[in-house]
């Protein structure tokens, strides 16, 4: 019986293959696709949404992890709030910044933290250590886009409130300012911010493809960290060298300056369109290398 | 004994070697933070004074910091977190060597690696920026050498202590965040200890933590002298001896609490 329901499943399977493969030859769908372009077909979405059922079905089991989370935000978040306070205690402006509009950009600074626990770091973040052991195998062989598949295969949901409480913070800190964001400056930071989780999500992807070259590096993420420590401040508050590194070569002042600025303010809303340029070509820029890195890749399994 | 601290130094030594990217990277990690403090204190001092602090002050403070932190580091509660929960305390139970031993050892090994990295690129940057120059002072250097030796061991205590809370817990690492997050401000790796507010100086000087990285950092930058030098290392020693017999407590009641799992 259930060697019959597995033929059945793999013909139909097979069948649903050479039809869309016809519908594809008729030209209904776009035949050629560009290289740099993720070809997105709907079956990715319900792999990742069975992907993510199971991971939320796994992570309900272990209630306790969502106080101990959220325990742990609050404490960073009073860390961070505290450290700006030893600063702020001998100055009034950081890099031209009050001390509020610091907080919205700690605000965000703590919404990409939670995309990047939830999401990179239990995903993408494993990769070095399966390019050394041989894992990657196993994710090559399926029928997906690996850099999709290795990027988004799990989903730390605990970590999410790490984004409420961030967008919180944000809110609060606009409110001390005394500021009510127009829709455009809403929309702005809407753009600001989503280009920014992409952009955080390219930087994730070059260092993680450095894994097939130097393979014995086991904690690349690492690399990360040290790189995400400097977007904790304002871009302004730093030399004009670093500065510069930090918008045009390792682009961290878009992941929470530039949308900081957007929602305060201080940047006009067009902005937004400038971001998602940005991460357009960040994103496109960490296509390539993780295509470059992949070539190199020629399995340790055995 | 010393027969097998040298073994077991080399042993370290080499496992490192095998490792030396990925360890180049956590001290590449380590620096950040100091390196980032540096730059904000940098923007605030401009060209005035903070607490007395100019710029050339804060570069001086946050490089010894660096290698300080580099030299006292220890990373033993992830390690014994680790092998309580897996069983591999088991094995190194059954050896006729205390298992911290071996983690002392592993700390001597990475830390004269790392340090040694460290003076490096300290040497060429201070060819190039003269902020960053200390005096050579002999006598100031073999004080610096001491405290340092005091801070390491007391952190190793510390560390190794909180590790053996996986006896009891399953979350000793979360703890040892926790030290590690209050430890940004009354050990002075965020700032000097002169530019905190009066209060929390005042609470940091009745507990351990300046003498983990704050006071050795001043010896070396030369900002305690006098009374505060001795002051410093009466300090270091009463809470080495503490962290020494909280470990012993800890390690006793842990042992007979340890039912081995896996092996």
């Amino acid at each position: 019986m259930g060697r019959w329901e597995d033929k059945t499943n793999a013909e139909r399977g097979r069948r649903n293959a050479e039809q869309q493969g016809e519908v594809e030859r008729r030209g209904v769908l776009p035949q050629a696709t560009p290289v740099m372009m993720f070809r997105v077909p709907r079956s990715a979405f319900r792999v990742l949404a069975a992907l993510w059922r199971l991971n939320l079905a796994e992570e309900l089991q272990y209630r306790a992890n969502f106080v101990a989370s959220v325990l742990g935000t609050v404490f960073w978040i009073v860390t961070a709030l505290l450290t700006l306070a030893v600063f702020f205690s001998h100055t009034t402006r950081l890099g031209g910044w009050d001390y509020w509009e610091v907080v919205v950009l700690l605000g965000v600074f703590n919404a990409l933290t939670g995309v990047i626990e939830a999401v990179l770091r239990p995903g993408i973040g494993r990769l070095a250590g399966e390019v050394r052991s041989g894992g990657l195998d196993l994710v090559l062989a399926k029928p997906v886009d690996p850099q999709g598949f290795v990027s988004f295969r799990r989903l730390d949901i605990w970590r999410l409130t790490d984004v409420v409480l961030g967008l919180a913070l944000a809110g609060y800190a606009l409110h001390r300012l005394g500021r009510t964001p127009s829709l455009a400056q809403l929309a702005a930071f809407a753009l600001a911010l989503a280009s920014a989780a992409v952009v955080v999500y390219a930087l994730w992807v070059v260092l993680m493809s450095l894994a097939f070259w130097f393979v014995s590096v086991e904690n690349l993420s690492v690399l990360f960290d040290a790189v995400y420590e400097g977007a904790r401040y304002p871009v302004s508050a730093y030399p004009d060298a670093l500065r510069f590194l930090f918008v045009y070569l390792i682009p961290i002042a878009w992941t929470t300056t530039i949308p900081a600025s957007a929602l305060t303010g201080r940047l006009g809303p067009e902005i937004g369109v400038v971001a998602a340029l940005v991460a357009g070509v960040a994103f496109a820029l960490a296509r390539l290398v993780w295509r470059a890195a992949l070539k190199r890749y020629t399995g340790a399994s055995g | 004994m010393i027969r097998r601290y040298v073994a077991l130094i080399r042993n370290a030594w080499l496992v490192d070697l095998q490792y030396r990217a990925s360890i180049v990277l956590w001290l590449l990690w380590g620096v950040t933070e100091p390196a980032v403090a540096l730059g904000i204190w940098w923007a605030i001092a401009g060209d005035g004074q903070v607490a007395g602090y100019a710029r050339a002050d804060f570069a001086r403070y946050f490089f010894a910091l660096m290698l300080v932190n580099q030299l006292t580091i220890a990373w033993d509660s992830w390690y014994l977190d680790g092998w309580i929960r897996e069983g591999e305390l088991n094995f190194r139970l059954a050896r006729p060597l205390h298992p911290a031993h071996e983690a002392v050892a592993e700390n001597i090994a990475y830390k004269a690696r790392t340090a040694g990295m460290i003076l490096v690129v300290w040497l060429v940057v201070s060819l190039v920026w003269p902020a960053v120059r200390l005096p050579l002072a002999p006598g100031r250097w073999a004080l610096t050498a001491a405290a340092v030796l005091l801070a390491a061991a007391m952190r190793f205590f510390i560390s190794f202590t909180t590790g053996l809370l996986a006896f009891w817990t399953t979350r000793a690492t979360a703890i040892m965040e926790l030290h590690a997050g209050v430890s940004l401000f009354l050990s002075g790796r965020l700032a000097p200890l002169a530019l905190l507010p009066p209060a929390v100086a005042g609470v940091a000087a009745l507990s351990w933590f300046p003498y983990m990285l704050a006071f050795p950092v001043e010896l070396l930058t030369g900002a305690a002298h006098g009374p505060a030098v001795v002051q410093g290392f009466a300090g270091q020693l009463v809470w080495l001896g503490v962290w020494i017999a909280a470990y012993h407590v800890t390690w006793t009641r842990g042992l007979r609490r340890y039912g081995a799992v896996g092996g």
